[in-house]
């Protein structure tokens, strides 16, 4: 117990004495922040990345498409195709006792991008009232949903947030064919709002195709289970299709950035390295400019494990000030924050920048351990300063 | 002795402080050699993009097709060189998740129009005359170990075959260098006649085409009248040049250029915190020091030049070591990765560094020597 | 001004601002050096002997009268005027020696000359003379740190020589030493003013080491109280 006061006393004294090295332990702060806030920005994107599309994804839901095409966009289905998996086992069936499947179409279009003015793609859905019932959480928000047979678009929340021109009431052309925009629809956030829905038939008609679908989209009769559909369509010969739960199909996609957070934790430990070099030169100055202060109460009788105890205190404090600072830092200014990438089907996928709990932990983690590495060896300095150079000259 | 030997001993008398903020400036510029080396790779689609080239597309998106008729009439409008139709074949080699850059095009016309793609006479009239020959780039041929006269299955996650099935048979009949370093040779390029005849669905269309133009001021009005001769037809048709296609293109997966500054930003504001701070405090520790010198005639402005020079040596020697290091890592990085867009620490790239390198040692150096110019010998003698 | 003096310092007076009162040192100082001179000036601390040496040596300048050094009026001169002037004229002597703690004993020795137009080697023979002149020819290469007070006040004697200035200036020279060796290093400055000619003035509240000067002056409250006393 003695010791552990010795150890507070000397603790008190040196934060004490912080605003003495203000300039010097600001700057040490600094550097943790800065490397903290990188480390979350690049956690914090990927993680809102893999949410949105894991969000998309239902295990209620069957995804069908053409065997090895990977992703909606490469998938052709044909409508027999569509017909002889409709029969399979497993499928869920709507009021009317037909089954509750959803055959789509999947066509990019170019949009432009409010951020940079440039075009990119976006996904374009033939849908059909089943898909629109078959999704969950799935309402208009404003407007009115389009009419079958007609050039009429509803169009995703997150789409107005990043692309121009597909405000409520405006005319879209793709190629030679108008659209107008008739509604705008919230899907929770999810994937589904970077879209682009209207009528199938509507859609295989103007981008002449003919009467084939991309993909399929079946609600299952028991959450999880697709073996039935599997079943069947490995029976029959003709077909040569890929079967899995919609959220498997996104968490496969979420998987995208996942070099995103490789990238980042390595990017942060190298930044790492240049805080530590900032934290170690900190806490040697401080230890120097304290010798005389930790000798004298080691002459009057303080034993050198409170001194190391001590410095390793201030070094610590320090690094975790500098890790919550980049912590709510980022939070601040990035969390919520939204931006569009690239996805597996080659559309661009509005996400928004979220930051988790176990993220902000990761980061204090680092602040941590730059905090304890920094500070050992200047604490080791300081256990082993000799009693005498308390009395040595101020020289 | 000189003035330099006098810096260069000031800079050295704590090995243990210079060892740190060396490494904080050797980190600093290692990020910024190795990211920079990255950007310039993602830019080098733009930078090296031909000037007498467009690419025309599906005014609707890119991925929509166009009719394989639009490629002669192209070839009829006056100032068109050539013309080439390309379509995106999705192939792959055994690994699903691992994409081929893999196109079908006219082997003629495409080598007309892309120059930058090199093959040795021999290699390009056995290609020429093979239906099933493929060229496949250095970097990709060397990824899967593809020797001329090997025989490889690609497989599509598009097209199938008439049979239903979805891989091709191919000989590599070439492996094609770049005309630059920075040119892309992780791409593979077979016939177009061979793709369609063979192919179960989208026959006769192709997914866009490569022209070029017998002089890049010719562009706008090759641009205007190909796009005008096709207005008002079901396939609608947008020319842009090479160069505009190529960056929108990179835009599509967001700004990587903003999120990489931003991270070489960030890791330059630690250093200069962590260098500017101990240059500050290693030019309070002498300052008896400098009013010595300055009793002994040293002028004011010659002590300024001798601080300055010390974060300048401390800022070169530390960027110097960290660009040094980032440059064997973009080579090492280059070799194990040919998949990657070729990396390479360019002229630019290091008299940029060098540039940041003075930029950083003024900054870290600035408010010492400041400091020192001050510096009043009275007082300093009577804090001493 | 007659001939024969070095510095002659008229009407001197000093004041500074602390905080909100206004000090002064001096209030009408009439001073002259003569070439040639060992003079010691005394008095208790506060006494302004330091500012009157800082004067001297061209690092503090009075708020009025004026300054003449061998035939030049110096006090108008701008910094950098009066850093080149001590360079050429002064060599200066700390209580705690000063040197360049990184730099060998040859090498602090030789800064004074980074100043001159000397060519290396005419640096390296003015070092060599003046080391040896001090009796520490053979600890060239020597840190201060490896180096007694005495050995160090040495080398910062060889140092105030070695541009050979006209006037040695020393502040507590022996201050930090014992009794054996200040009277070493007090007999090494009598040796440089009677045989080398060099003027000096030393500021001490030892009286012991101002017995080794020609002359004392006594400083009290910005005035000469007494005169002359050894002469």
């Amino acid at each position: 117990m003695k010791m552990l006061s010795q150890i507070w006393a000397v603790i008190v004294m040196n934060i004490r004495s912080l605003p003495q090295r203000l300039w010097m332990s600001l700057a040490a702060v600094l550097a943790v922040t800065v490397v903290v806030a990188v480390l979350l920005s690049f956690l914090a994107m990927a993680n809102g990345f893999a949410k949105t599309l894991e969000g998309s994804g239902s295990d209620k839901v069957a995804i069908v498409t053409r065997g090895g095409s990977q992703s909606e966009l490469n998938s052709v289905l044909s409508r027999e195709a569509v017909n002889a998996v409709a029969v399979a086992p497993g499928i869920a069936k709507k009021a009317d006792g037909t089954p509750f499947y959803s055959a789509e179409l999947y066509v990019v279009v170019d949009a432009i991008k409010r951020s940079s003015g440039t075009e990119v793609n976006l996904p374009l859905r033939g849908i059909d009232q089943a898909g629109f019932d078959l999704r969950d959480n799935v309402s208009i928000v404003e407007g009115r949903m389009f009419t079958p047979g007609n050039n009429e678009l509803i169009v995703g929340q997150k789409v107005l947030e990043q692309f121009t021109g597909f405000e409520l009431g405006k005319e879209v052309n793709f190629g030679k064919s108008r659209w107008v925009v008739v509604g705008v629809f919230s899907t929770g956030g999810n994937a589904f709002e970077s879209e682009l829905w209207a009528d199938a038939r509507t859609v295989q008609d103007q981008f002449r195709r003919g009467n084939s679908y991309q993909t399929m989209r079946i609600r299952l009769e028991e959450p999880g289970n697709v073996q039935g559909i599997i079943d069947t369509v490995e029976a029959d010969p003709t077909l040569n299709l890929d079967v899995k739960t919609e959220a498997e199909y996104f968490s496969e996609q979420g998987r995208a950035l996942r070099g995103m957070v490789y990238f980042g934790w390595g990017i942060s430990i190298v930044m790492a390295l240049g805080a530590l070099a900032g934290a170690l030169n900190t806490m040697f100055t401080s230890v120097a400019s304290r010798s005389r202060e930790i000798a004298t109460l080691r002459a009057i009788g303080f034993s050198n494990v409170s001194a190391f105890f001590g410095t390793l205190a201030e070094s610590v404090v320090l690094s975790i000030i500098g890790g919550i600072v980049g912590a709510v830092l980022s939070f601040t200014f990035l969390d919520g924050m939204t931006a569009s990438t690239l996805g597996a089907s080659f559309t661009q996928v509005v996400f928004s920048f979220e930051l988790s709990p176990e993220l902000f932990i990761n980061g204090i983690i680092l602040s941590l351990i730059i905090g304890l590495v920094g500070g050992i060896f200047p604490a080791w300095r300081a256990a082993r300063l000799p009693v005498v150079v308390a009395f040595r000259n101020a020289a | 002795m000189n003035d330099f030997y006098l810096v260069w001993k000031n800079l050295t008398r704590k090995p243990l402080r210079l060892f740190l903020t060396l490494f904080a400036t050797f980190i600093a510029f290692m990020i910024y050699g190795t990211i920079t080396a990255f950007q310039a790779a993602f830019d080098s689609g733009v930078e090296l993009s031909a000037d007498d080239r467009l690419v025309s597309v599906n005014k609707i998106n890119f991925t929509q097709p166009l009719p394989i008729s639009y490629v002669n009439r192209v070839r009829a409008v006056d100032g068109v060189e050539a013309v080439t139709q390309m379509n995106w074949f999705g192939g792959y080699y055994q690994d699903p998740r691992q994409q081929l850059i893999m196109m079908a095009v006219d082997a003629e016309t495409f080598l007309d129009v892309y120059d930058q793609v090199v093959l040795s006479d021999a290699e390009r009239d056995v290609w020429i005359k093979d239906r099933q020959g493929l060229i496949a780039g250095e970097a990709v041929a060397k990824q899967y170990g593809w020797k001329v006269g090997d025989r490889i299955p690609v497989n599509s996650n598009i097209f199938s075959q008439n049979d239903g099935r979805t891989s091709w048979d191919f000989v590599v009949d070439g492996i094609y260098k770049g005309k630059n370093a920075q040119d892309d040779t992780n791409s593979v390029y077979f016939h177009y006649k061979y793709f369609d005849e063979t192919r179960s669905f989208g026959k006769d269309y192709v997914g866009w085409m490569g022209i070029r133009t017998e002089n890049p001021e010719l562009n706008e009005k090759v641009i205007k009248e190909i796009d005008d001769m096709f207005a008002n037809t079901p396939f609608e048709t947008e020319t842009v040049p090479e160069k505009v296609f190529n960056k929108g293109f990179i835009e599509q997966i967001g700004n990587i250029r903003l999120i990489l500054t931003s991270v070489v930003f960030a890791a330059f504001f630690i250093i200069l915190v962590i260098v500017g701070n101990s240059m500050v405090l290693a030019i309070r520790e002498r300052t008896g020091e400098i009013a010595v010198m300055k009793t002994l005639g040293f002028q004011s402005g010659r002590i300024f030049r001798m601080v300055l020079s010390e974060s300048m040596l401390l800022a070169l020697i530390g960027g110097g070591l960290g660009l040094g290091m980032s440059t064997l890592l973009v080579g090492g990085i280059s070799q194990s990765m040919p998949q990657l867009p070729t990396l390479i620490m360019k002229q630019e790239i290091v008299i940029k560094a060098l540039c940041f390198m003075v930029g950083m040692g003024l900054l870290t150096g600035i408010i010492p020597a400041m400091n020192a110019l001050r510096l009043n010998i009275i007082t300093a003698f009577s804090r001493q | 001004m007659t001939d024969g003096n070095l510095f002659e310092l008229k009407g001197i007076s000093k004041r500074f601002v602390k905080g909100k009162e206004a000090i002064s040192i001096f209030g009408d100082l009439d001073m002259t050096i003569k070439k040639g001179d060992f003079l010691a000036i005394m008095g208790p601390s506060g006494s302004g002997k330091t500012t009157l040496l800082n004067m001297l040596g061209g690092v503090d300048q009075p708020t009025g009268g004026e300054v003449w050094f061998d035939g030049q009026r110096i006090d108008k001169y701008s910094e950098g005027q009066m850093a080149k002037w001590r360079a050429g004229n002064i060599g200066f002597i700390f209580q705690f020696y000063n040197l360049m703690p990184m730099l060998s004993a040859a090498r602090n020795v030789e800064l004074p000359l980074l100043l001159t137009n000397l060519s290396a080697s005419q640096r390296k023979k003015s070092v060599d003379t003046a080391l040896e002149l001090v009796g520490l020819g053979d600890r060239a290469k020597h840190l201060p740190k490896e180096m007694s007070g005495g050995q160090q006040q040495r080398v910062a004697i060889a140092r105030a020589i070695v541009s050979d200035p006209k006037l040695l200036l020393c502040d507590e020279p022996t201050g930090d030493l014992d009794r054996h060796t200040a009277d070493e290093i007090l007999e090494m400055l009598q040796l440089l003013n009677e045989k080398f000619g060099k003027t000096i003035v030393m500021v001490t509240h030892d009286g012991a080491a101002a017995k080794y000067a020609k002359h004392v002056l006594h400083l009290d409250k910005g005035e000469f109280v007494e005169k002359d006393l050894v002469a």
